[in-house]
């Protein structure tokens, strides 16, 4: 049961992946399809330059005082994973500048494939490739890749042009992720930004009605026990298993 | 105990968002300081705005303990640190440690929690039962760590010479640590200024192409 005392705060939105990938103009296409009806805020890590905030600003999809860079200290990975004090007080910040606000996204800067959000950072997150880095990628693998809430396999116009099969590159998506939505996405393709829109929607409705738990997406594999628990040793625990079989935890 | 809860501190891995820092170096090589004087820049620090830091978490720890008014120790800090990028950075760090500190040792007081981050030190040390010359030496040791450490990923160099690095300005911590340690006025905090270090500071807050905040 959620606190009925506990203060309503936005749904906060990770957005990881390689860098390249289109985690930006991704951000920009969910601002744009949702700024008019929810209120909105941009967190950008930008670990080297600016960059990333100044796109979005330049995008015109949000008052641009709701986006803000956090400086990571070179490692994107730390600051949305293993120390998200940063990120944390960022989107605190925006939460009380603009109250109420519907959904802050945070956006990663672009990491490697085993680069996750804390769950203690987002309520949700999205992993995001893109055609152009290669049809292998998705089966190269990786905690993001598997369980992220949403994979989003962008630039799916490109799959022609680099040739990569995007079919079956979503297809292996799938085979990976169970019943965890993969989405192609092109910004050439309305339909697949319906799909997005309504995904990010689901999921605020999901958040506000207490039904949603933040998942850790790796790097430990979920797996199950006999007596019905689910879990990922991201915690720490170690058990021993009353069944016969080999796995590595 | 204290011993143990001092490096339990001093660790890197404390999650307060510390590897957003470089102890200014990043600002120094960038103004074409040579890696070969980062033992004399980090020493100069430990003379100068170091020393002002640790000084205030001294003075702020005794306040603390005092019941009175920490505010005061926060002006004198602010008056004596003149860059306002270093001053904002501070403050952005002092909102970590207050997170910290209200997880980890709660109070019934409910002042507003940000301070910079050498009151919050201050503060932290009076609950946790820290001395005086330990908080000092925790904002040296601090200092010198995220200097050594962003070294390794501004210059990469074999991270045991690092290590030696740190471990050889380990009697400067200590020397600046018995300095202030026996502060407990605003007013005894000295007032060094190092007006490289400000002006680097300033500079970089203007660059894009940087990997660290400070």
């Amino acid at each position: 049961m959620p606190d009925p005392t506990a203060p309503a705060r936005a749904m906060r939105l990770g957005v990881a992946g390689p860098v390249g990938t289109g985690k930006s103009s991704l951000i920009a296409t969910i601002c744009r399809q949702l700024a008019g009806s929810l209120s909105l805020a941009v967190v950008t890590n930008d670990i080297y330059t600016d960059e990333d905030a100044r796109f979005l600003k330049a995008a015109g999809v949000l008052d641009p005082e709701r986006i803000r860079p956090v400086e990571t200290g070179a490692c994107p990975h730390t600051a949305i994973r293993d120390d998200v004090t940063v990120n944390l007080l960022a989107a605190e910040d925006l939460e009380a500048d603009f109250a109420p606000v519907d959904i802050v996204l945070i956006e990663s800067g672009g990491d490697n494939l085993t680069a996750t959000f804390s769950p203690a950072l987002v309520d949700v997150q999205i992993f995001v490739l893109d055609v152009a880095g290669g049809g292998d990628v998705v089966r190269k693998g990786g905690p993001g890749i598997a369980r992220a809430d949403l994979l989003v396999i962008n630039k799916t116009d490109l799959g022609p042009f680099v040739d990569v099969d995007v079919d079956r590159m979503i297809a292996e998506g799938r085979q990976v992720r169970g019943d965890r939505p993969v989405l192609g996405v092109s910004r050439k393709d309305p339909s697949s930004i319906t799909a997005l829109e309504q995904w990010v929607r689901d999921c605020l409705a999901s958040f506000r009605s207490g039904r949603h738990v933040p998942v850790d997406p790796g790097p430990m594999a979920p797996h199950s026990h006999s007596d019905g628990t689910v879990h990922t040793h991201a915690d720490g625990t170690v058990h021993a298993h009353g069944h016969e079989h080999a796995h590595q935890h | 105990m204290s011993g143990l809860l001092l490096a339990f501190l001093a660790d890197v891995r404390l999650p307060v968002g510390t590897h957003t820092q470089s102890a200014g170096l990043e600002a120094a090589l960038q103004a074409g300081m040579p890696i070969s004087d980062l033992a004399s820049y980090v020493r100069t620090r430990l003379g100068t705005v170091t020393e002002v830091e640790a000084a205030t978490a001294v003075v702020a720890r005794a306040t603390e303990l005092a019941g009175d008014d920490l505010a005061r120790v926060e002006r004198a800090w602010a008056a004596r640190t003149p860059s306002r990028v270093l001053r904002d950075n501070a403050l952005q760090l002092g909102r970590g440690h207050g997170r910290l500190l209200a997880a980890l040792w709660p109070s019934d007081d409910r002042r507003p929690a940000r301070h910079c981050r050498a009151v919050a030190l201050g503060m932290t040390a009076a609950r946790a039962g820290l001395s005086g010359h330990e908080v000092a030496c925790l904002v040296g040791y601090d200092d010198v760590q995220s200097a050594t450490s962003a070294l390794l990923k501004l210059e990469p160099t074999d991270p045991v010479q690092v290590a030696a690095l740190t471990r050889d300005l380990i009697p400067d911590v200590v020397a600046m640590a018995d300095r202030v340690a026996g502060l407990t006025e605003p007013e005894q905090i000295p007032a060094h200024a190092a007006p490289h270090i400000e002006m680097w500071a300033e500079r970089h807050a203007h660059t894009t192409e940087r990997l660290f905040r400070a």
